[in-house]
């Protein structure tokens, strides 16, 4: 196709890492852009590729549908997830525009958490955690003061990544504090994390606590066929060596498909057939999620799975776009020419492409101004400046304003190493990261210890213990299977 | 010495109350003379008494979401209960000691935690800041760690640059961290985390909580270090792993070691509780003697060894150590302890067992004599009352009553530890200690 046109929705890490794809493939786009805030890695590419930057509301289906007219694009490829929840993919494709992005009735996937088990349930998804779901908070209160135990405290809805609590409830004599916590979080889910939430029914969604090791496998899918990409680690917790407070992630670590040490060693954190599952998986809640809605899937899907010793490969959440900062992994090393992806999916031929990845290491980190996850008023608008050319570094939330750049409260870059090994991918990226700082001094930070050995090291026996145990079950036909001797009462059987 | 405790939670929700309670009961065994707790909230209070932890902390109405805590052994007569306030703004809870401050010259006349306060003073300008603090203990010397707190609820914990006593960083989920002195207080209070229960806070090491962040600094570059071999010994708990070495594996080592150099013929092999017991399995396990239970307890478990005075000590070991006459009557017998001090307590025990029967009593010691009182604050007596110092082993074993009597050399001692002899303080065995 001679002079393409593509729009490029959001402006954040995962589409600057959309963006630089786009850039590299042999049908030389034109790009375009639609986002609130001005990105400036965004920006470049598309000066460079003589397309235009548009500023607006990506959430807004009239809006994105008049900014793909107005740049003719070919095709729109939405980054973020809120845009699919609020039916922009739909209009478009009402409006004649191809669309990379899950519809709205398809990315209930990830909108509604609730939904998402349910489904699960319903057709017996492996990998499925045990759940409860809350219209109200009153309603969970008896629930949260009888039940005493280790849970995750989610929002029943996709929420920005914000308000999960993990609650470990192991220790019965600090049972009391525990549970008053669990009470008090379960409240402000309901009354702030959901407010302006009124797409759903459901506000607030407990489930058990599992352990093991975290990974995301996105996929691209045009709803028969799915293609997935290598298998991720992303970093939730805010500060180094896995402590204190989540974050949307502070970045991500891959190596071939499935997790390994390097490009010549064998160690990793999942086996092969551990990878191949949890494919399976994601392509059994794509099915799931096309039966019950007879629509199809047209985009990235993603599981954010968990290696647990209940039932191996389980799902935590599902996301409807590419992760980020997961999308720098996967793109970076992304050989098949994307546009030639989008097409497919576009004309429901995605079997006809053989998509190919580099068997390279990549650790992505993110660096934010202190202040982010709490309190992003005082992470935002500081002057960032970064020495050098810039390669290896994703702009992520950050805004050029009266031409200077500064940061958003956010993750402000993330910082790209690409190697033969995860340490010394994490080594390129950590020297990246030196060149990043705040003019007006502000404290930056991130985590050194993502993708270094000792962390490596910890990944791989934390799978190891999980793998252990869920192989025990499984030998024993137990796998999924949760039994509770109630005295009294009799024996309960979950799974 | 001590055990200390620092809790860090960032959401103001959390009441750290318990878990320091309940996080100091872990430490129990490295002080159980005071107890003092401060919590850090909307407002600042201290709990602190002589005792026990559960007999000292029992307040019901103490709250903060940031606490600073710790269990001493037998103070001098006034001193303040830890953890000290340092200014009045900053708390600190200190275990083993710090001998000199740089740039502060230390007065003898006055005591230990004033001499602490006034180079403070001297040091620290507007009432303790992060930087401040950072500084004050990066210029301290000495075998120590530490957990401080200031006013804006910002906490720094660390070890002296030697990493003569132990640090560890444990976490609780999205909700913060964790530091003590031993690693058994996260599987109490921590997230149970199953590769590892706490991480090893390296000598120099300064961890930094404030409301925003938490992250490692590196603030002494020495490549000297001098870990204690005594918490291998006798000081931590067996469940807890101490410069990330399992105390548990040393001490089974270590009775194995003592077969190695001093296996005797004899019918059963008895451990001193509690610290023994894994040196005596382990030497059964070994020889094929059997182990028994030569002992049964009266009162609460006490460790007899730190009490303040001969007579106190004496009652903790007649009462722990009553001797079950079943397990030695006619028999040979193997008595394991972890150390000797003075021999009173061990001559006690030999004693016992000889009026029950016992036939031989082989005294077999987990870790080389002890010769010299320790400047880092464990709690070894002054030079002229250590049995080991003055008489040779032949003459030990007559004096206790024992047929035979044996210390485990400092070289089977190094091998059971598993580390180089240059990065353990060896001080209490040979006299001498690293530089400061």
């Amino acid at each position: 196709m001679m002079d393409m046109k593509i729009l490029l929705v959001g402006g954040a890490g995962r589409e600057h890492a959309i963006a630089a794809a786009f850039s590299r493939s042999g049908h030389e786009p034109r790009l375009y852009c639609l986002s609130d805030l001005v990105n400036p890695g965004i920006k470049e590419f598309v000066k460079r590729s003589g397309g235009e930057y548009y500023l607006g509301n990506i959430n807004d289906p009239e809006g994105v549908v008049k900014a793909a007219k107005k740049s003719r694009a070919d095709f729109v490829f939405v980054g973020p997830e809120e845009p699919n929840f609020h039916g922009v993919p739909d209009r478009l494709e009402d409006g004649g525009i191809p669309c990379i992005g899950a519809n709205r009735a398809v990315s209930e996937l990830e909108m509604s958490k609730a939904s998402m088990r349910d489904l699960q349930w319903k057709y017996k998804i492996p990998g499925r955690l045990w759940y409860k779901k809350f219209k109200t908070f009153e309603e969970a209160v008896p629930y949260i003061e009888e039940y005493a135990d280790s849970v995750a405290l989610k929002p029943a809805r996709q929420a920005g990544g914000k308000g999960v609590k993990v609650i470990e409830d192991f220790q019965v004599y600090l049972q009391e504090d525990k549970r008053k916590v669990k009470r008090e979080h379960a409240e402000s889910i309901v009354r702030e994390y959901m407010k302006g939430y009124d797409d759903i029914d459901y506000k607030l969604l407990i489930e058990e606590r599992v352990w093991g090791p975290e990974y995301t496998v996105q996929c691209f899918t045009d709803g028969r066929t799915v293609i997935p990409m290598p298998a991720v680690q992303d970093n939730k917790h805010a500060f180094e060596g896995d402590l204190g407070l989540e974050t949307g992630g502070m970045g991500s670590i891959s190596c071939g498909m499935n997790l390994r040490w390097g490009v010549d060693d064998g160690r990793a954190i999942l086996t092969d057939e551990e990878y191949r599952k949890s494919v399976e998986i994601v392509k059994m809640m794509i099915d799931s999620i096309q039966k019950e809605t007879g629509e199809k899937y047209h985009g990235v899907v993603a599981g954010q799975m968990m290696l647990t010793s209940v039932w191996g490969p389980t799902v935590i959440e599902m996301y409807s776009r590419l992760g980020d900062p997961e999308a720098g992994n996967v793109l970076s090393v992304l050989k098949t020419d994307i546009v030639d992806i989008c097409e497919a999916i576009i004309g429901e031929r995605l079997n006809t492409i053989k998509a190919e990845f580099e068997d390279r290491a990549v650790v992505v980190k993110a660096v934010c101004p202190e202040g982010y996850p709490n309190r992003r008023d005082m992470a935002s608008g500081h002057p960032v400046k970064i020495r050098g050319n810039g390669d290896g570094i994703l702009w992520a939330s950050a805004d050029v304003r009266e031409g200077r750049i500064v940061s958003g409260g956010s993750r402000v870059v993330e910082c790209l190493g690409v190697g033969e090994s995860i340490p010394e991918a994490s080594g390129r990226a950590e020297r990246l990261t030196e060149k990043v700082s705040l003019e007006d001094g502000w404290k930056l930070f991130h985590r050194r210890d993502i993708g270094s050995e000792k962390s490596m090291e910890r990944r791989i026996a934390l799978a190891n213990m999980a793998r252990e145990i869920y192989q025990y079950r499984e030998r024993r036909g137990l796998l999924g299977k949760r039994m509770i001797w109630i005295p009294g009462k009799g024996l309960v059987e979950v799974g | 010495m001590a055990g200390i405790l620092g809790i860090y939670l960032f959401d103001n929700r959390w009441n750290a109350y318990n878990f320091g309670v309940f996080g100091l009961m872990a430490l129990q065994h490295r002080g159980q003379e005071t107890a003092g707790l401060e919590l850090l909230g909307d407002q600042r209070q201290k709990v602190e008494g002589k005792g026990l932890v559960e007999q000292v902390l029992t307040s019901t109405n103490t709250k903060g979401h940031v606490c600073v805590g710790a269990v001493s052994p037998y103070p001098a007569e006034d001193a303040e209960i830890q953890p000290i306030s340092l200014d009045g703004k900053v708390s600190a809870a200190i275990d083993g000691k710090i001998l000199k401050v740089d740039g502060y010259r230390w007065n003898g006349a006055v005591a230990y935690e004033e001499n602490l306060r006034r180079a403070f003073a001297e040091q620290v300008k507007d009432g303790g800041d992060l930087d401040g603090l950072k500084g004050f203990f990066s210029r301290c010397r000495g075998g120590f760690s530490y957990v401080a707190v200031n006013e804006k609820r910002e906490m720094i914990a660390g070890r002296g640059s030697l990493g003569v006593k132990p640090l560890v960083l444990g976490k609780m989920g999205f909700d913060g961290g964790i530091v003590a002195s031993e690693s058994c207080v996260m599987d109490i209070i921590g997230e149970r985390v199953p590769i590892s229960p706490a991480e090893n806070i390296e000598p120099g090491e300064v961890r930094v909580f404030t409301p925003l962040s938490a992250h490692s600094e590196q603030v002494a570059t020495s490549k000297r270090r001098a870990f204690c071999s005594f918490e291998y010994v006798y000081l931590a708990r067996p469940d807890s792993y101490i410069n990330d070495v399992p105390v548990y594996r040393v001490r089974r080592s270590i009775g194995k070691k003592l077969v190695e150099e001093g296996a005797v013929d004899a019918d059963v092999v008895i451990g001193v509780p509690e610290t023994a017991m894994p040196f005596a399995m382990a030497f059964s396990n070994e020889t094929g003697i059997p182990v028994e239970k030569g002992f049964e307890l009266t009162g609460r478990r006490v460790r007899s060894a730190m009490k303040p005075n001969q007579l106190e000590r004496l009652k903790g070991v007649q009462l722990k150590l009553n001797v079950i006459s079943e397990a030695v009557k006619g028999k040979r017998v193997i008595l394991i302890d972890d150390s000797v001090v003075r021999g009173n307590t061990l001559a006690n025990i030999v004693y016992l067992m000889k009026e029950k029967g016992a036939k031989e009593i082989h005294v077999r010691i987990g870790s080389p004599h002890i010769v010299s009182h320790c400047p880092f604050g464990v709690e070894v007596p002054p030079e002229d009352e250590l049995i080991g110092k003055h008489l040779l082993e032949k003459k030990i074993a007559e004096v206790v009553g024992a047929d035979s009597f044996k210390y485990l050399s400092i070289d089977g001692f190094i091998d059971a530890v598993g580390m180089s002899r240059k990065d353990l303080c060896l001080g209490c065995f040979t006299g001498k200690y690293p530089e400061v």
